[in-house]
C-alpha cells in the first residue's frame, strides 16, 4: 500500500514537538562563554555582592537514596515532616528585599505555605491549615544572618565557611543558572571518610549571587541534592508584599520566643550538649537524648527507615548517616554508618 | 450543530449539579477542615464553591464529558449515515474536522464556565460573601477574583484540549462512537493513573493531564501566569500531534457511510 502524502502532517508534527522539546532546554543552557577566573576570584566576588533585593523560583531535589514515603502521608509530626523534605521535591517562590524584608512560598499543589519577615515581625501562614502565626524577632544589632534561610545564598555560606584546608576548592567552569551566566565552583573534600564526593556551587557571574548547590554522593551519578533558583528576578519586590495581614476565618496564633537572657543569640540553649568528633567533611555530632529513641517512635516509620546494626538502629542514605543507639544517644554525619558505630563507642 | 443537541445540554446539566450538590452538602453539614482542598472555608466564603467542584470535576466529570464530545465528532457522523453527505458538499475534509475540533473546544470552554458560574451563583445564594483568600494568606476582593476565576475557567478549558484532540484522533478510526467516547475516556483515566506511579516520574510532564490540577496556581499571590503557558504549550503539542493524526486518517480513509 502507497503511504499517502496526507500523512506527511502526521508524521511532521510529532518531530517538530520533539525537536522543540529537547532544544529549547538546550539554547537555554548555551555557555555564556565568561572569561576565566580563579577560585579566589569567584570567592571574592560571592564575598563582595551587594545584591540583596530580588525575586525568583527556588527549586530542592533530593535524590538520597530513601524510598519515597510522601505516600505514608506522615507530614504533620516533626520526624514526618524532616522525611519528607528529605524524600520529595520542593518549588518555592523567594522575595527578598535587603536583609530585614523576605517572603518565602513554599508551592504545593492546592496549597502554600508562606514565611513573611517585615522587620522584627514574622508571620507564617499555612493556607491547608488555614494557620497563621505570629512571632516577634528579638532585637539584636549585628547578628543579622546575611541572607533569609532556606535560599541558596544561605547554604553557599556555609559551604563558604568551611573552606580551609579540609577542602580543594577549583573553578570547574562556566554555566547558565535561571537563565543568566554563572561560574562552577567545585569543592572537593581532601578526605575520603565522607559520604560526601564533591559540591558545585553556581556563582552568578554579574552578582556575585549563588543561585545553585549541588552536593554529590559517592557511587551516585545524580546529584544526591540540589537546590537552586530557576528563575531569578533582580528587581526589587513590591512592598506590598512584605505586608502580611491574617486573611479572616484564619486560625491566628501568636508564638513567643525563648527569651535570651542576654546570653549571645548563636548560644545553644540550657540541656543535652552536642559532642563533635572528627573534623571537617568527617564531622561527627553525637546528641543526648536518653531513653529508647526507636522505642518512642509510635508511627513506625523509624522501624521503616531503619536497620537494625551492632548497638542501635541505622538510617543509612547516601549523603548522610544517622545512628540511634540502645543507651539513648543520636549520632549523624556525612560518613559511613560503620564511622558513626565506631565514634559511638 | 453541537449546541444544538439534547445530550450537549444534558451533559452541562450535569456539570452544573456538581456545584450545586457540593454548596448543598456544606449546607447541611459543615465539613470542617477535612475533604477536597477549598471545601472548609466555603462555609465563610460562598465563591469558594467554584473552586471545590472545579477540583472535584476535573479528575472525572470533565474528561469523561469531553470525551463523549470528542469521541462523538466524527465516528458520530459516521454511525448516523450523515458523514457522507457532509463529504458530498464541497467543503472538503480538513475544514468538517476543523469545525470539529472547534466544536470540541467550544464544549471544554462551556463546561469550566457552566461549573464556575454555577459554583458562584449557588455559592452567593447559600453563603456569605466576601473578598476571597488566595493560597498565599492574601485577600482579593470581589473584582479581582472574577479576573482570577475567568483565567482559571480558560485554564481549565485548555487543559482539556489534548484530551479532545486524542479523541478527535480516535473518532476518526472507528465508526462505533460509543467505542471511541469509551476509548477516550479511558485514556483520561490511564494519563492520571500513569501520573499518580513515582516510577514513571519521566514521563510525567509529557501526559497531557500532567497541569490539570495546576489551576491553584492562580489562585496565589504575586499572581504567576508561568503554569498556564506551560499548559498552553503542552495541550498545542498535542493538539498538533493528534490533530495532524487524525487529518492523515481522516483524508486518507474511505468514507462508506
Amino acid at each position: 500500500m502507497r503511504l499517502s502524502r496526507r500523512w506527511i502532517p502526521a508524521l511532521v508534527a510529532p518531530v517538530v514537538v520533539a525537536a522543540g522539546a529537547v532544544t529549547v532546554p538546550m539554547v537555554a543552557d548555551a555557555d555564556p562563554g565568561l572569561p576565566a577566573r580563579t577560585p579566589q576570584q569567584v570567592l571574592e566576588l560571592v564575598a563582595t555582592s551587594t545584591e540583596d533585593s530580588f525575586s525568583g523560583t527556588v527549586e530542592q531535589t533530593s535524590d538520597l537514596g530513601l524510598p519515597d514515603l510522601s505516600g505514608l502521608g506522615g507530614g504533620e509530626d516533626g520526624a514526618g515532616a524532616a522525611v519528607e523534605l528529605l524524600t520529595s521535591s520542593h518549588t518555592a517562590r523567594v522575595h527578598v528585599d535587603g536583609p530585614e524584608r523576605s517572603r518565602v512560598q513554599l508551592l504545593e499543589q492546592m496549597s502554600q505555605r508562606d514565611l513573611v519577615r517585615n522587620g522584627e515581625d514574622v508571620w507564617v501562614y499555612d493556607s491547608s491549615e488555614q494557620t497563621a502565626v505570629h512571632t516577634t524577632l528579638p532585637e539584636h544589632e549585628g547578628h543579622e544572618p546575611a541572607q533569609p534561610e532556606g535560599t541558596p545564598a544561605e547554604l553557599a555560606e556555609q559551604l563558604l565557611a568551611g573552606v580551609d584546608e579540609t577542602t580543594e576548592v577549583t573553578v570547574s567552569g562556566t554555566d547558565t543558572v535561571a537563565g543568566r551566566p554563572v561560574y562552577q565552583l567545585r569543592l572537593d573534600p581532601r578526605t575520603d571518610a565522607t559520604l560526601v564526593d564533591f559540591a558545585t556551587l553556581a556563582v552568578d557571574a554579574g552578582t556575585g549571587l549563588p543561585l545553585e548547590v549541588r552536593v554529590h554522593a559517592v557511587g551516585q551519578q545524580a546529584p544526591a541534592f540540589v537546590v537552586g533558583f530557576t528563575e531569578l528576578d533582580l528587581d526589587t519586590p513590591d512592598a506590598s508584599l512584605f505586608e502580611f495581614t491574617p486573611p479572616p476565618g484564619a486560625e491566628v496564633g501568636e508564638q513567643e520566643l525563648p527569651d535570651h537572657d542576654g546570653r549571645d543569640p548563636g548560644e545553644l540553649p540550657e540541656g543535652p550538649r552536642p559532642e563533635v568528633s572528627g573534623e571537617g567533611w568527617a564531622t561527627v555530632v553525637e546528641l543526648p537524648v536518653g531513653g529508647d529513641v526507636a522505642a518512642a517512635d509510635k508511627s513506625g516509620m523509624l522501624e521503616q527507615l531503619t536497620r537494625p546494626v551492632e548497638g542501635g538502629r541505622a538510617l543509612q542514605t547516601s549523603l548522610v548517616s544517622v545512628l540511634l543507639t540502645d543507651d539513648g544517644r543520636v549520632l549523624a554525619g556525612a560518613v559511613p554508618v560503620e564511622q558513626l558505630a565506631a565514634a559511638a563507642r | 450543530m453541537l449546541f444544538g443537541r439534547r445530550r450537549t445540554w444534558a451533559m452541562l446539566a450535569a456539570l452544573a449539579l456538581v456545584p450545586v450538590l457540593v454548596a448543598v452538602a456544606v449546607r447541611i453539614e459543615d465539613p470542617g477542615r477535612d475533604g477536597p482542598p477549598f471545601l472548609g472555608s466555603i462555609t465563610s466564603n460562598g465563591l469558594f464553591v467554584s473552586l471545590t467542584a472545579m477540583t472535584v470535576s476535573i479528575p472525572l466529570f470533565l474528561p469523561l464529558t469531553v470525551g463523549v464530545v470528542a469521541g462523538d465528532t466524527i465516528a458520530g457522523e459516521a454511525s448516523l449515515g450523515t458523514l457522507r453527505y457532509l463529504l458530498v458538499a464541497p467543503a472538503g475534509r480538513l475544514r468538517l474536522l476543523a469545525v470539529k475540533m472547534a466544536g470540541a473546544a467550544a464544549f471544554c470552554l462551556a463546561a469550566a464556565t457552566t461549573i464556575a458560574l454555577t459554583g458562584a451563583l449557588v455559592g452567593a445564594a447559600l453563603f456569605p460573601v466576601g473578598p476571597v483568600t488566595l493560597l498565599s494568606g492574601d485577600t482579593v476582593g470581589l473584582g479581582g477574583y472574577a479576573v482570577r476565576l475567568g483565567l482559571l475557567v480558560l485554564y481549565v478549558a485548555l487543559s482539556l484540549l489534548g484530551l479532545s484532540a486524542v479523541g478527535l484522533f480516535i473518532s476518526t478510526l472507528t465508526t462505533v462512537p460509543v467505542g471511541a467516547m469509551a476509548a477516550t475516556v479511558v485514556l483520561a483515566g490511564a494519563a492520571q493513573v500513569l501520573g499518580q506511579l513515582p516510577q514513571l516520574e519521566v514521563i510525567h510532564p509529557w501526559l497531557f493531564s500532567a497541569h490539570w490540577l495546576g489551576f491553584a496556581d492562580l489562585l496565589r499571590s504575586p499572581l504567576d501566569l508561568g503554569s498556564l503557558g506551560e499548559n498552553a504549550l503542552l495541550q498545542l503539542a498535542y493538539l498538533a500531534v493528534f490533530g495532524s493524526l487524525a487529518y492523515g486518517r481522516f483524508t486518507t480513509k474511505d468514507v462508506l457511510s
